[in-house]
């Protein structure tokens, strides 16, 4: 499969292209853990050389992840949000469509949901029963309203061959200044120094259940879990699935089979925009409890893309990914307090993380399209 | 045959390479004179490939002694081959799409004069090879690969083996990708490449073009030779059997059946191809139950757009396309197959199969709505591995294991499956485009004998090939299409090779000359030309 020279490193590039491109799940698994690993070391190394002490640091990252009950929380806490917007970003990336706009659908469901919820609670009794029936209502209107979001680039894309990749990106900021016009004006809680909405009914925000936590709720998690079972069965076990797993792998193949792309890539936007639109609701009722504005609310939307690729886009593999970025976030947030080791060190670590993880990740998806690997794929 | 003294070019002993318990190559003799085409013909699978990757340093033989221009060489890696003189052109081109043909051709061999590339010197460098050998790759020295035809690729890869040394050239399956007027120009280019003293060697399996191009013709079947011959003193017949073991049957045999009523039945069709330009130009055409329609013509005649009308791939202009009585021409793709019209697409590894996909998965395509393999949108993937059990059974397809990836078989055991499952549709119409491209002896004659089998069952057939043995073989009537419309249909059972061949030509319509020499038409025929 080469040609003299370079034909000899081609060929060497091509043997690992094809060794990384057939790797096993489990094979998946062990680069991800290696990665993981060599990362920190290299992290560690930085930590040192910046004269801290990498042995307290390191303390420091398993302490912040895993040290105490609060840790925990927190750590489900940002695995939660990664989770449900990772799977968002798997659905879309799986059937083939580039969805980057995942933060602007968040958004747009986080506000929407904290607005129905406002809206809708005078018109419902107070207590559990009016509490659950407004978490279904606000979480449906999410993901409603990130659906159609994400709908949007999708019918472009379809019908008028617009680069979901850049509406997307153009999206996200449209969504973030829009939502931060309306949380500074017409949608502000009244007396609100800040640029937030009201709160929404205390009755109405989730139950800490096992943790002991204002921002984070078991079953919010369980949300998450029940979200990335449905979309795992959606994608393996129905036709609709297959039609967009098809549609992914190879376009030609899935029209000839009778699907058709143009309505498949907007099924696609709008699943995975709804998905990401319940993250969005999620993330407003159980973090923060009102809205304020989007340019400060993280960028979960956006590390999802990370968190999907060192899944290889499998919703299920979302899950430990999810666990992984949620650990380290955590970890970050609990160094920048107690540590005297700057955040941009800290950041520059989980970049490092980012990188060692999920460039084998990127790498396969990108290479079979670039031409590397032996085989004609 | 081994009149000069002189030693050739390659001389390959005893050659023996095994993968596990599969012996590839087993003892192989083969000698390449200087200045000569020596063909390697073999079904998919008979070790054409691994010899040649023996040869090039892709592999390590497990015995046997490589000589180039006499002398004993090891080759550990592709390099080491180019630098004893021998060069690969692969089937899949080894070009860097966005970059020009020069910065290709000089890839990791540039000239350089203080550390940069000598672009003048690379530039007249090349513009002389291509000139010598009068190949018109050096007015495209400039141009993105991208946008060059494959015909100028494969002349790129060629210089670029050239630019670095290569007094032999291994050709693998060169005329695969090609049209045949490209293949016209490669013969063409390979003659003038032996007159300059190069040798080549040329792998295919097909007949006609080893003995076109070829002066000498090794054979290998399951891995051993089975004759080297001059292609001068040798027939196709003999090398198919040579090849298969027993002689290929192209000849008709009388069918018992007689065809029945109209299933598929299209009517002054026009279709626009992919860059607006109408390709098919008002065609009428109609298939029978029990009846193969056969649809000759050069590549590139608008057959490819008239499947993909009949099939859904493709919105109609004007004109309607019918199925039994019914109205189906803005049907979607999927209500088609629903319907019945089953379809073998032209291109198996783009469109008929997911490479990435095992054969269980692939036995899915294009059942997503049928059942028992989805109910209610639920996927039952026992029933489709079932499927794909049965169709690498029935069809034979190797390797028989459901769980292998699609794209690890090779063309012919490709085809077979795409054949089995489109068959399993129990459809109508089968609509099948070059069922044979690119698949060896052995499945060409299986695929025959199984649309025969479906036609004597009662299937509608609508049958493209370029290949005038196939078409006259299996078609009851043939039409001919040329430049977006039929020409002329025929009864296949008396229309000559010359006659199809000038119908073909686009001669032999009325007012056209030499219309008296046209075959006689057929009488039952509802095809015919449209004004």
């Amino acid at each position: 499969m080469s040609d003299a020279d370079p034909g000899r490193a081609r060929a060497a590039v091509d043997r690992a292209a094809d060794r990384m491109l057939d790797a096993s799940v489990l094979q998946r698994v062990v680069v991800a853990t290696a990665s993981t690993a060599l990362a920190l070391l290299v992290g560690l190394a930085v930590v040192a050389a910046a004269g801290y002490d990498p042995l307290l640091f390191l303390g420091n990252v398993f302490e912040g992840a895993f040290g105490d009950e609060n840790a925990l929380a927190r750590t489900l806490k940002f695995a939660t949000l990664f989770i449900l917007t990772g799977v968002a970003v798997a659905v879309a990336f799986r059937a083939g469509v580039f969805n980057i706009g995942v933060q602007g659908q968040f958004v747009v469901g986080g506000v929407v949901c904290v607005v129905a919820i406002l809206r809708l609670a005078p018109a419902l009794p107070t207590g559990t029963a009016g509490g659950v029936a407004l978490l279904v209502l606000g979480t449906a209107a999410a993901a409603l309203a990130g659906g159609a979001y994400a709908a949007l680039p999708g019918v472009l894309k379809a019908y008028a061959g617009a680069n979901e990749i850049i509406t997307t990106i153009m999206l996200n900021f449209i969504a973030v200044g829009v939502v931060g016009y309306l949380v500074e004006g017409p949608l502000r809680g009244e007396g609100n120094r800040a640029p937030n909405t009201e709160r929404i009914p205390e009755y109405v925000e989730l139950p800490a259940v096992a943790f002991d936590s204002p921002d984070f709720s078991v079953v919010g998690l369980a949300v998450a879990l029940a979200v990335v079972a449905v979309v795992s069965v959606v994608m393996t076990r129905t036709d609709v699935g297959y039609d967009m797993v098809t549609s992914g792998h190879q376009e030609r193949a899935a029209t000839y089979s009778g699907v058709d792309a143009a309505r498949t890539v907007v099924a696609t936007m709008t699943l995975s925009g709804m998905i990401a639109g319940i993250a969005g609701a999620v993330f407003a009722v159980m973090v923060q409890g009102y809205y304020s504005d989007p340019s400060g609310v993280g960028t979960y939307g956006f590390d999802a893309i990370a968190v999907s690729l060192l899944a290889a886009n499998n919703p299920l593999g979302v899950v430990p990914a999810g666990l992984l970025f949620g650990a380290l976030d955590s970890a970050g947030t609990h160094i920048g307090i107690n540590s005297d080791v700057p955040v941009q060190l800290i950041d520059g670590i989980v970049g490092l993380v980012v990188l060692f993880v999920a460039a084998p990740e990127l790498f396969r998806v990108v290479a079979p399209r670039a031409g590397f690997g032996g085989d004609d794929r | 045959m081994d009149a000069s003294d002189a030693p050739p070019a390659v001389r390959l002993e005893g050659i023996t390479k095994r993968f596990g318990d599969v012996v590839a190559n087993d003892g192989v003799d083969f000698a390449l004179e200087k200045g000569s085409v020596h063909a390697l013909l073999g079904e998919n699978g008979s070790g054409k490939t691994t010899l040649m990757s023996v040869l090039y340093g892709l592999y390590d033989q497990d015995a046997g002694t490589i000589c180039v221009d006499g002398e004993p060489r090891t080759f550990d890696s592709p390099r080491d081959a180019m630098d004893a003189g021998v060069g690969m052109i692969h089937q899949h081109f080894q070009l860097v799409d966005p970059m020009t043909v020069l910065q290709n051709v000089i890839l990791g061999h540039e000239p350089t004069e203080n550390g940069l590339v000598d672009e003048a010197t690379a530039r007249e460098d090349v513009a002389a090879i291509s000139s010598r050998y009068d190949f018109d790759v050096g007015r495209h020295l400039d141009a993105r690969v991208r946008d060059l035809d494959l015909g100028i690729r494969q002349r790129v890869e060629i210089v670029k083996s050239l630019y670095r040394g290569a007094e032999v050239l291994v050709l693998d399956e060169p005329t695969a990708v090609l049209t045949p007027q490209e293949v016209e120009r490669l013969f063409d280019v390979m003659a003038e490449l032996t007159a300059a003293g190069r040798s080549l060697v040329f792998i295919t399996h097909k007949l006609d073009e080893a003995l076109t191009a070829a002066d000498r013709v090794t054979v290998l079947r399951d891995g051993e030779v089975v004759d080297t011959v001059a292609a001068a003193d040798t027939t196709e017949r003999e090398l198919a059997r040579m090849m298969v073991g027993r002689e290929v049957l192209f000849d008709r045999e009388p069918r018992e059946t007689a065809p029945g009523d109209p299933v598929l039945d299209a009517e002054g069709l026009r279709v626009r191809g992919d860059r607006g330009v109408e390709r098919v130009r008002g065609v009428d055409c109609t298939v029978r139950e029990g009846e193969i329609l056969g649809v000759a013509g050069v590549q590139g005649n608008g057959q490819t757009e008239l499947v993909e009308a009949i099939t859904g791939l493709r919105p109609v202009a004007a004109g309607t396309v019918r199925l039994r009585g019914g109205d189906v021409t803005g049907a979607s793709r999927r209500r088609r197959i629903e319907e019945g019209i089953a379809y073998v697409p032209e291109d198996r590894q783009a469109e008929g199969l997911v490479q990435d996909y095992d054969l269980v998965r692939n036995a899915l395509l294009g059942n997503q709505t049928v059942e028992p393999y989805v109910n209610r949108h639920v996927v039952d993937w026992a029933a489709a591995r079932d499927h794909a059990e049965d169709i690498v059974r029935e069809y034979d397809v190797q390797p028989p294991n459901p769980r292998a990836r699609a794209g690890s078989l090779s063309g012919g055991n490709q085809q077979k499956f795409v054949v089995g499952r489109e068959i399993a549709h129990d459809p109508d119409v089968m609509v099948a485009s070059h069922p044979t491209r690119g698949v060896d002896i052995g499945s060409i004659e299986f695929i025959h004998d199984r649309l025969l089998a479906l036609r004597d069952e009662g299937l509608a057939i609508l049958f493209v090939s370029s290949k005038l043995e196939e078409i006259r073989k299996l078609s009851d009537r043939v039409a001919v299409m040329y430049e977006g419309e039929f020409v002329d249909t025929v009864d296949a059972e008396r229309v000559t090779d010359e006659e199809l061949g000038l119908l073909m030509a686009g001669r032999g319509r009325d007012g056209d000359e030499p219309a008296d020499e046209v075959a006689e038409r057929a009488t039952d025929g509802s095809g015919g030309v449209s004004p």
